[in-house]
């Protein structure tokens, strides 16, 4: 098991320098190598490492232990095929973990993006929708009967594409360098990670990677349905390709445009669920 | 932390891990056990790994508070 541990977190972080490459190369840039991602994990982790004298340590230690350990009880959650209500509960735990990392640090960029993630969990919000109407067209919240129903009515994609959509504005949200991406824009060097460096930069990256890999398998999972594991890695990739185009063509929004956005989508998408209920036998 | 701490979490946390990975083998566990113990084992593996890794020395410091 541990095995699938480390794959995740290591084809997550490729994905992640695959992310970094293709804005590069929209924006005619070089960009770094596509595995560029894994070294920094690797070169964090023998860098010198303390805590610094105004954090909290228990909780500056701790959050990083805890968001591997969310991500990992997500991984595990996606692959025995429980209820995606519970993946969600971790993708909100994330919210917490932010915040953690924010506010143990003392320092004042690192607060900034902890409030920030606080004020942008209207991006969770599209969440509780895509729950909804997958429901109402399955009747289970089960990875496992959500799965089942797509073999025998095909891909929920192309059953409920705005339900999709809508999910994928909740990975667009959680990409770095993206249009919502304000926990960590440039004007708070590095947002909630400012103060996180060394071995606990280390462990955020397989926070990140793992994370990456989770939200993209699940997604393939949930509209698209049990596919290869090869194909699965191979429609994940693309995915991903056309998060990192909308995240090279698109400006970081401000926070509160970021919010307003979000809270347009969720409107939009309640409407939407709302006439499904009403429709639906 | 001190380099014999940091040896001894690495240990157990390995230990924790292969302990439940033999126990799931030999069907002494269910798979939601050994997945729990893996969850609660393997940040702590990976941070450890890293801290006997880092680079020795350094200095508490107060980061960049603001004007």
């Amino acid at each position: 098991m541990i095995e699938y541990l480390v794959f995740a977190a290591a084809f997550g972080l490729l994905l992640l320098g695959l992310h970094r490459k293709v804005i590069a190369r929209v924006q005619l840039r070089p960009g770094p190598p596509v595995w560029q991602e894994i070294l920094h994990a690797l070169k964090f982790s023998f860098k010198s490492t303390w805590v610094p004298k105004t954090a909290s340590a228990t909780l500056y230690v701790g959050v990083v232990l805890i968001g591997i350990g969310i991500w990992s009880a997500a991984l595990f959650v996606v692959l025995a095929g429980e209820s995606i209500l519970i993946l969600f509960a971790i993708y909100m735990l994330h919210k917490v973990v932010e915040h953690g990392f924010g506010l143990s640090s003392g320092s004042p960029y690192g607060k900034f993006g902890g409030v920030r993630s606080v004020i942008s969990a209207a991006s969770e919000i599209p969440l509780f929708v895509t729950i909804a109407a997958i429901y109402l067209f399955t009747g289970s919240l089960l990875l496992r009967d959500i799965i089942a129903y797509q073999e025998v009515h095909g891909p929920l994609l192309l059953i409920v594409p705005p339900v999709a959509i809508a999910m994928y504005l909740v990975i667009l949200s959680k990409m770095p360098y993206g249009p919502f991406s304000i926990v960590e824009s440039k004007e708070l060097v590095s947002g909630y990670k400012t103060e996180h460096f060394g071995v606990w930069r280390a462990g955020i990256a397989v926070i990140d990677g793992t994370k990456t890999f989770v939200l993209l398998y699940a997604f393939v999972l949930i509209f698209i349905g049990a596919v290869p594991f090869s194909l699965a890695l191979a429609i994940m990739t693309l995915v991903l390709v056309s998060l990192s185009f909308v995240c090279a063509i698109t400006p970081m929004l401000s926070p509160f445009d970021s919010v307003t956005i979000q809270g347009l989508i969720t409107g939009l998408m309640l409407v939407y669920v709302g006439y499904l209920w009403w429709v639906m036998p | 932390m001190k380099r014999t701490t940091v040896t001894y979490g690495l240990a157990a946390s390995a230990l924790a891990i292969a302990a439940a990975w033999a126990a799931l083998a030999a069907a002494l566990i269910p798979l939601f056990a050994a997945e729990t113990v893996i969850v609660i084992a393997f940040p702590v593996l990976v941070l450890f790994l890293a801290l006997r890794w880092r680079a020795p020395g350094g200095e508490e410091d107060i980061p960049f508070i603001g004007y």
